[in-house]
């Protein structure tokens, strides 16, 4: 099975559909892939997913497609331990998987319900460049009949959050568009902090859109509730202690791992905010502090 | 009829514990006790053929009752572990296994096949023995509490400490007796105004022979820097670790972090609520009881309760232990 043809099928999957979080959408991809897979064992199906995987994370380098296709991988080797016959066990696999692919897809419905009774009337809210997460828990709360206002960070170096800024105005929120180096100054108006995640880490931080740590540091400072919004998919197995440790091939763009000569001259595109400063993380697990988070990751991966 | 007449009865035992539950007055332990007392009433006199049914009329009444005094939240925390004893002993009697069916976990997503919806329809004959001997268990669990947090006291008061608590918590003052038939220590407790229950506190110590001094709650940083320990009791632990306790407790936490001395929290584990703060805001709470402060978790060091001592970032495993997620919301 060709992988470039995967990477096609993905890369359609995403314009098709926009609000589609890319771990769905790899997910899909690898799905589709696996009904087309012709090997003969679990470990050669195993071997051309791993591929693929790969494949898909140099196509587009974000944690979501990391994260979507480790839970992949685990999803096959669980089930493989049920069903050692690889024929059965690949109807179970795609039953299951066009399954867990429509559960995931509620996902993002279920952390607005949690999420929008946090916000309160005449609150004001501050959110970081562009989230489907947070649009989706400011819709359900303006649909709520809440009153709030939004101020949402440009997001340099792609202007994200003058994106999410008419998304937010379509929806008759009224919204105001602050420089990223406006958050300090911000802060001290605003009630509530509520930003999305690329990734979940393991301590219960967060991998987001460069800025986020900035902005949980202020926050705290401030003495303001730092909310994450994420769905479970997004719960990854690294342990950062620091920026630094953040792999590279999350950092930067696809495109700029492999062109850049030296990439300490390339801007990182993410940043880690440690759990001291995060409040509380909404998920469609549940409301979680963020010690619960490698608890939700040890049940799942040993 | 006889089963016309027990349900009257029974109608007439909730009604009677509503108005006692408007009235308020009495203390958590009692009010947990009764009312596990009364769930267990319902499950054996109520008419009712599967699970379900009988966990529709245990959130029916429950509502009722957290709503008649919504301050006192062991109610609700009852209520919830009576339907989770009811949701294991089905599993049980299914032949299942608990474990895996219960929560919500990214593991059950990859693995469930099929619609895996639990009605709890099955009819068991065994079922309704089955859980009036758990709630016996929960009963015998919630006499002994206090028994056994105070049980633990000697490894945490030591000879010649000077403790500091607030206002007049049970359970706190258990602890601090039977420290003191073994050790020889000072307590200064704040008086917490505007009902000043810290004096009934120190008078109830010094009868025990505890060296207690009454201070009045401005002076609480004042005196804090000769403070050993901070031991308080509290109205509710909330989801995240942190506290809903009586008022004036948050001006006392955050002294103690000023001067980095420990703030242990006696709880017992019926107390644990699935509430976040934020939700509810404290604004809903009745007048008749005492206003609450909310203590956030960074400011707590430990939490002693009947089952031992856990961090407050431990509190969401406990929480997960005690209530299933679908019975957050009654």
């Amino acid at each position: 099975v060709d992988n470039r043809k995967l990477v096609e099928y993905f890369r359609t999957q995403m314009s098709q559909d926009p609000d589609v979080a890319s771990a769905v959408a790899a997910i899909r991809s690898l799905l589709e892939f696996l009904k087309r897979d012709q090997s003969e064992t679990i470990l050669g199906l195993r071997e051309n997913l791993t591929k693929a995987i790969g494949r898909l994370q140099e196509a587009d380098s974000s944690v979501a497609v990391s994260s979507g296709g480790e839970l992949f991988l685990r999803f096959i080797s669980l089930t493989s331990l049920e069903n050692p016959d690889l024929s059965q066990c690949r109807n179970v696999m795609i039953e299951r998987g066009e399954l867990f692919l429509k559960k995931i897809s509620l996902s993002r419905g279920k952390v607005a319900k949690l999420c929008h009774t946090f916000i309160k009337d005449g609150a004001k809210i501050l959110t970081h460049s562009s989230s489907r997460v947070v649009l989706k828990v400011l819709e359900s709360a303006a649909a709520d009949k809440k009153r709030f206002t939004v101020y949402v960070t440009e997001s340099q170096p792609d202007s994200a959050g003058k994106l999410m800024a008419d998304k937010l105005r379509r929806l008759n929120i009224p919204v105001t568009v602050v420089l990223d180096a406006a958050v300090g100054y911000i802060m001290e108006k605003v009630d509530l902090v509520i930003v999305g995640a690329e990734g979940v880490v393991e301590s219960g931080g967060i991998i987001n859109k460069i800025g986020t740590y900035q902005m949980a540091v202020c926050s705290k400072a401030h003495n303001k509730p730092f909310y994450v919004v994420a769905e479970s998919f997004k719960f990854v197995r690294l342990y950062p202690l620091n920026q630094q440790d953040v792999p590279h091939r999350f950092k930067y763009k696809a495109d700029t791992l492999k062109t850049a000569e030296d990439l300490n001259q390339e801007h990182p595109i993410i940043d880690y905010t440690p759990p001291s400063l995060i409040t509380l993380l909404f998920t469609d697990l549940g409301v979680l502090t963020p010690s619960a988070v490698s608890d939700e990751l040890i049940k799942l991966y040993l | 009829m006889p089963g016309a007449d027990k349900e009257t009865d029974l109608g007439e035992r909730i009604e009677a514990f509503l108005a006692e539950l408007k009235r308020g007055g009495r203390g958590s332990g009692e009010t947990a006790r009764s009312t596990a007392a009364l769930l267990r009433r319902i499950t054996a006199q109520a008419r009712w053929s599967s699970a379900g049914d009988l966990m529709e009329i245990i959130r029916k009444e429950g509502r009722r009752m957290t709503a008649a005094q919504p301050s006192e939240t062991t109610v609700g925390n009852m209520v919830r572990r009576v339907l989770k004893i009811i949701r294991e002993e089905y599993a049980r009697s299914r032949g299942s296994s608990e474990e895996a069916d219960q929560q919500e976990s990214l593991h059950k997503l990859l693995t469930s096949g099929g619609s895996s919806e639990e009605n709890f329809r099955q009819h068991f004959a065994p079922l309704k023995a089955n859980v009036i001997e758990a709630i016996n268990e929960l009963l015998t669990e919630l006499e002994g509490t206090t028994d056994n947090i105070a049980m633990q006291a000697l490894e945490h008061i030591h000879s010649n400490e000077v403790i500091m608590t607030i206002g007049r918590s049970r359970t706190v003052e258990a602890f601090l007796k039977d420290a003191a038939r073994k050790r020889k220590f000072h307590v200064i407790v704040a008086e917490c105004a505007p009902f000043c229950q810290g004096h009934e506190m120190a008078t109830s110590l010094s009868e025990d022979g505890i060296e207690t001094t009454v201070i009045p709650d401005a002076a609480i940083f004042a005196v804090m820097s000769r403070v050993n320990k901070v031991i308080i009791g509290t109205q509710t632990v909330l989801a995240n670790g942190g506290l809903r306790a009586v008022n004036g407790t948050h001006t006392l936490a955050l002294a103690a972090k000023h001067h980095s001395t420990p703030l242990i929290v006696c709880a017992p584990m019926f107390k644990l609520s699935p509430q976040v703060p934020g939700q509810n805001s404290l604004t809903c709470v009745n007048a008749h009881c005492p206003v609450f402060d909310y203590v956030p978790p960074e400011l707590i060091t430990l939490f002693i309760s009947n089952i031992g001592g856990n961090a407050p970032s431990y509190i969401y495993r406990l929480m997960s232990e005690l209530y299933h997620p679908e019975d957050h919301e009654l």
